[in-house]
């Protein structure tokens, strides 16, 4: 009786139930079923879900106080488009100060690395300077901003007229509003963008600026055919990405002027907040959101064709 | 010696002429914090006053005193860390643990998961606000502080920053481990995690500035000024005492002075951090 047994357990197990995988496998399904399901259950009610939801819910007349919600389909959209002005002047604010504030601070930020890049005593303290306020508040920021642009007591009106020029209501003007909230933005995230660049910089081997010496290339010729080609990839990067941030601002309107002087300083993301959140109309601050949502995905395949193109080396 | 004695004065002036630059630059990013400190020892007609005047006559602590005992300051600073520290252990350990898995588990489906994990990286929060507000609501957690935790409680960043990581682990660790008995979630406990730190901590870095500096959603989602956490109640403090600059430069000098100090203290992991942070986007 106990050789058939035997020679079963020799053999291992039949070809039929020979093992697909590896021992083990089954805890280790086990393990990957138990672990990861909560957490992708958190990512589908918290990220697909809404994405989701915002495109559903653009093409409904959607408010929580209605009962009814009709569905109509694009005329959230032809709505923004054609029939709300405050909607185009939004778009247009946000657009000039992306245009003007993204370039503005690779202009200030890429010296300043390289210039940190360079110096060997203080690197450290000049860094934490040029980093501190990115790390403050931003809602603690635009209130130290608010007291220097305060037209009576503001230290930036006291400094003019020491120079006997006539300072502004800087934030009570529609001619002057978004250019401060452009001044404090950058003044804000600089910052992290010079570290950004010195991380690239870091990153350029010294022989090839040693080989350069060598064969007598100036500093200026150093940075153009060193520097600038093999940072080009950081700046795209930097370039990208600030711009995308900026596309988002929010907080320096909200706090500071609600949008106003007539309108000057309302930005995308603050018109659909003011729609959604103060006038209630969900769904057509929804279509807004899409209209958002496109416009961020263009803007970024945009500028990574055009960058690509310029340098590619 | 003839030559290199003009080159080294060259470099000398150059070098000089860098740290003027960096100096003056300097100075633009400090001042207004300064101003920000000096004006939290005014008095509020001194800070008022015009022509503006840099140093206080007689400093003094009244600003302070007065935030702290009208304010429930203690309590928003209270909210504040409830909410930034939960939100950051939350993050770390699920992004970790799911990083770990897309790392290091083949299972059916993976790969579609984790595409659609990176393509919500392309949608900003502003985009999303009225859904997420909408289920926030659906569950009754509007206006608590568990609205500003749960929805902040895996982050598609991190589990794309702890993949990377995670992958250049040696698989035959973890084979190793098997073979010892250990169990699948021992293996990540006790194996995996204890060597994420510099990950951990540049996600952690990122993950609590992020949540302590947050002012748009907890905007949407807290009435209540007792639930409110900082940004919010500053900003709120300052439509409440909006020509009171000494008081509100003392509040912002309370927000700020927090965060400073620790960077001040973790330079390297913040720099770290940020750097990290900016594949995030």
């Amino acid at each position: 009786m106990s050789g058939p047994t035997v020679s079963n357990m020799a053999s291992g197990h039949t070809p039929a139930r020979r093992r697909k995988h590896a021992p083990g496998h089954g805890a280790q399904m086990r393990f990957v079923a138990i672990a990861l399901t909560p957490i992708m259950l958190l990512f589908f009610t918290f990220a697909f879900l809404p994405i989701g939801m915002s495109i559903f819910l653009s093409f409904f007349r959607y408010s929580p106080l209605d009962m009814n919600s009709p569905f109509i389909d694009v005329r959230n959209y032809t709505f923004a488009f054609t029939k709300d002005p405050a909607f185009i002047a939004s778009i247009g604010n946000t657009l000039k100060y992306v245009v003007i504030a993204a370039p503005l601070n690779i202009v200030l930020t890429l010296p300043i690395a390289l210039a940190l890049n360079q110096i060997k005593r203080f690197k450290a303290f000049f860094r934490a300077v040029y980093f501190m306020p990115a790390i403050a508040s931003l809602v603690a920021v635009v209130l130290i901003w608010r007291y220097l642009l305060d037209p009576q007591a503001g230290l930036i009106n006291g400094a003019l007229a020491l120079f006997h020029i006539q300072g502004h209501a800087w934030l009570g003007e529609p001619e002057y509003a978004l250019y401060a909230m452009i001044v404090l933005s950058v003044w804000q995230d600089m910052g992290y963008n010079v570290i950004v660049f010195l991380a690239g910089l870091q990153t350029i081997p010294d022989t090839f600026y040693e080989a350069a010496m060598v064969d007598g290339a100036n500093s200026w010729q150093r940075f153009r055919y060193i520097t600038l080609p093999l940072l080009s990839r950081t700046t795209m990067f930097v370039f990208v990405l600030t711009t995308i941030s900026y596309m988002q601002v929010f907080v320096p309107m909200a706090v500071m002027t609600q949008g106003g002087p007539l309108n000057s300083t309302r930005t995308i993301v603050l018109h659909i907040w003011n729609q959604a959140f103060q006038y209630l109309k969900m769904g057509y601050a929804s279509a807004l959101s899409v209209i958002l949502l496109v416009m961020l995905l263009g803007i970024t395949l945009i500028q990574l064709r055009l960058l690509r193109t310029n340098w590619e080396y | 010696m003839a030559a290199t004695a003009p080159l080294a004065r060259r470099i000398s002036i150059s070098t000089i002429l860098l740290y003027l630059v960096l100096s003056l630059g300097a100075i633009v990013m400090l001042a207004p914090l300064l101003q920000m400190i000096l004006t939290s020892f005014k008095t509020s007609g001194e800070a008022l006053r015009v022509p503006p005047k840099l140093l206080p006559d007689n400093p003094t602590w009244n600003a302070y005193h007065t935030v702290l005992t009208e304010a429930p300051f203690g309590l928003w600073f209270r909210n504040s860390v409830i909410v930034s520290v939960s939100v950051t252990a939350l993050i770390l350990f699920t992004s970790s643990l799911a990083g770990y898995i897309f790392a290091k588990f083949k299972f059916p489906g993976r790969d579609l998961l984790f595409t659609l994990l990176l393509g919500t990286l392309m949608v900003p929060f502003p985009v999303v606000l009225i859904p997420t507000y909408l289920i926030v609501n659906n569950l009754h957690l509007l206006n608590t502080l568990f609205a500003l935790i749960v929805p902040s409680t895996v982050s598609a960043f991190g589990v794309f920053l702890m993949r990377q990581f995670i992958a250049a682990i040696p698989d035959d660790l973890i084979d190793a481990a098997r073979l010892d008995g250990a169990s699948e979630f021992g293996i990540y406990w006790q194996l995996i995690r204890p060597q994420l730190g510099p990950a951990m901590g540049a996600l952690g870095i990122f993950t609590f500035l992020a949540s302590w500096n947050d002012y748009l959603w907890p905007l949407i989602v807290i009435n209540d000024q007792d639930r409110m956490t900082l940004p919010l109640a500053l900003a709120f403090f300052n439509s409440s005492h909006a020509t009171r600059y000494d008081l509100v430069m003392a509040a912002a000098v309370l927000i700020i002075m927090p965060v400073i100090a620790a960077f001040l203290l973790f330079q390297r992991q913040f720099i770290n951090a940020l750097v990290l942070s900016g594949m995030k986007g």
